[in-house]
């Protein structure tokens, strides 16, 4: 696979039909992966693929990055994970589908975290979603890498998340806040989790808002929940659980429970699940007036 | 010379009487599945066995958010009033040798051309105790940036585990001396006892620090290509500043309600993108691998030359928690050809 996503990139590249590919490459001691922006066809090469490839590179397709745009077209390896983000990106008018080459990597599973990786992918170094993945196959794509994959999701999603979840659900109002005042307390507002987020787009961030101060920037309790709550009430009906957040957070705040967990009511309230058609649009960004409630007619 | 020995089974004793005597024993403990510094008040809870803890100490003389005046607005203007700082004496036990060079860094920032008591009250109350490395990952750098587990500066006290788990002490400042004295009941005359082999890292090779200071020192620098084709990847947060033992920066912010309220001193990262935001609109460092730059030339030659203190010390900890594994050791590197 790695050899013809790199023929794939080369191709690319060679007929000037995309100006930069977007992949995984190897840190110095090839122990880690790292994103990587291929812009001359004969350095396609250092593009990598193994279980280590973690990072959802969505991110690079937004706005944040002038920098990545000012390169030209870009491809963009990417898993049906992160495929569902660009989806989302597509469906918010924030990349336009052809402005994007998707190179689609079938994909079997990867690491929860690099550094969990021992020389084999065990199920039990695999993120929640790696286990209840329904686009092993990736679903948007220009081209695909990898043979078909024969994985069936489990009917009812499982997991640690969904455990976690069901434990928490089972607290009550006292207790769903204790135990996340505790979590959010270690906090350190370092926004790793918004920034390695590609729908976490905005080039002014509500927290960054000070006239007046909507959240207040101090890490103290009351700062840390405004932040995290806002955060998650800005992705309600836009997450889709690609677990980059939780991943990026110096300090171990279990943010997939609060993504799953708005995924879950988000499917109950609205039947919708977001990254799959990007033709739809997010629940909670459209008018109907066919809607069900009363109070919004 | 480490001529005393402090027994692990003693170590719950010092606690005791460090928190006993109204005093804070931060040391490497495990939260939230991570070894990390912070407040013990038992010897159960202190780690041994780890490399570094992944926040860096400094949160304990430079806090990540502090008052530092209040305020009320009324209808003859503002009036603001400053709070005293009265810290607590403070023990950082099990820092690493690397990490012990970064106080002398704060110091000199926060000394330059004001002294913040803020900070400087806190450190003369700190006590900082570091124990010899026996192990390291491959994010450990001492070696390269002139450090090595057996640096001893920045220490007021440095140990050396023994095969059997006790800690050969040495005392290297005044303060250590002190403490010493003061708790002379658990630090024993030390007889013989072996102490563990250090674990010294190799140098990176292809990295020479002189040329990377040397290229620093030219300014022609800012405009190669490099700086923006290496970290063009970084995604503007601030996981690196804010477990970094020498970063430093600060954001001063008014919290409360319409007519009164808190001022507060909170970490900030240059790496985030309204760091350098003029009120105008204007952003001198507009693009995320210019405030990365920045970062690396406030590392390798602005504090360095503007103070001799150690920008970096080669914990390794930026690496370790970059979401995109930004090396930092990969643009000394590219810099040192």
């Amino acid at each position: 696979m790695e050899n013809t996503l790199r023929q794939k990139a080369k191709e690319l590249l060679a007929s000037g039909e995309v100006k930069v590919v977007i992949g995984w490459g190897w840190n110095r001691t090839r122990t880690r992966t790292t994103p990587v922006f291929i812009t001359k066809s004969e350095e396609t090469d250092r593009l990598v693929w193994n279980p280590l490839c973690v990072n959802n590179l969505s991110v690079y397709l937004t706005r944040k990055f002038k920098d990545v745009q000012a390169l030209g077209k870009p491809a963009i390896v990417a898993r049906g994970c992160d495929i569902k983000n660009i989806v989302v990106l597509i469906s918010e008018g924030q990349v336009k589908r052809e402005n994007v080459y998707i190179i689609g990597m079938v994909c079997n599973g990867v690491v929860y975290r690099q550094e969990l990786w021992e020389g084999e992918l065990k199920p039990e170094i695999m993120p929640t979603k790696c286990h209840n993945c329904d686009v092993r196959n990736p679903h948007l794509t220009d081209s695909v890498i990898g043979g078909k994959s024969s994985f069936v999701p489990p009917e009812a999603p499982a997991g640690m998340v969904f455990d976690k979840i069901k434990a928490i659900d089972a607290r009550d109002a006292s207790g769903k806040w204790s135990f996340w005042i505790n979590e959010f307390s270690r906090c350190v507002k370092c926004y790793a989790c918004r920034q390695v987020c590609s729908l976490c787009y905005c080039e002014r961030c509500i927290t960054e808002k000070n006239m007046p101060q909507w959240i207040e920037t101090s890490a103290h309790p009351r700062g840390n929940l405004s932040w995290n709550l806002t955060r998650a009430m800005h992705l309600v009906g836009r997450c889709t659980f690609c677990g980059e957040c939780e991943r990026a957070c110096p300090v171990n705040i279990p943010l997939n429970l609060v993504n799953q967990k708005m995924i879950l009511v988000v499917k109950d309230a609205f039947d919708y699940r977001s990254g799959y058609d990007e033709k739809v649009h997010p629940p909670m960004i459209v008018f109907n007036p066919e809607d069900k409630e009363n109070f919004i007619k | 010379m480490a001529d005393k020995l402090l027994k692990r089974e003693d170590l719950g004793k010092l606690i005791g009487s460090v928190v006993g005597g109204g005093g804070v024993f931060v040391a490497p403990t495990i939260d939230a599945r991570q070894v990390v510094f912070k407040p013990v008040t038992k010897a159960e809870e202190i780690v041994t066995d780890y490399i570094v803890a992944r926040n860096s100490y400094k949160e304990y003389v430079f806090p990540q958010t502090e008052v530092v005046a209040d305020y009320t607005i009324g209808k003859d203007g503002v009036d603001l009033r400053s709070r005293k700082v009265e810290p607590k004496e403070t023990v950082i036990f099990g820092a690493r040798p690397c990490e012990a060079s970064s106080l002398s860094a704060l110091r000199a920032v926060f000394t330059w051309d004001f002294i913040d008591e803020f900070y400087t009250k806190r450190e003369d109350k700190t006590t900082v105790i570091s124990v010899g490395c026996t192990k390291a990952d491959e994010a450990c750098f001492c070696t390269t940036v002139a450090l090595s587990p057996e640096t001893k500066t920045g220490s007021d006290i440095y140990l050396l585990e023994t095969e059997s788990g006790d800690y050969l002490a040495e005392a290297v400042t005044d303060k250590g001396r002190a403490f010493i004295k003061k708790h002379a009941s658990v630090f024993g005359a030390a007889g013989g006892e072996k102490a563990k082999k250090l674990f010294i890292p190799e140098k990176i090779k292809g990295i020479d620090p002189g040329k990377v200071a040397e290229k620093l020192s030219d300014k022609g620098h800012y405009e190669d290509p490099v700086w923006a084709e290496l970290t063009r990847k970084c995604i503007g947060c601030g996981a690196c500043t804010f477990v970094c033992p020498t970063c430093h920066c600060f954001d001063i912010t008014d919290e409360g309600t319409a007519f009164e309220g808190e001022r507060r001193k909170n970490w900030d990262a240059c790496q985030f993108d309204t760091f350098t935001l003029h009120a105008s609109g204007h952003n001198p460092r507009d693009l995320q691998y210019k405030r990365w730059r920045n970062r690396f030339n406030c590392k390798f030659s602005f504090y360095p030359n503007k103070f001799s203190s150690k920008g970096c010390v080669g914990c390794g900890r930026c690496i370790r928690v970059c979401p995109v594994r930004l090396d930092i050791t990969e643009v000394m590197e590219e810099l040192s050809k």
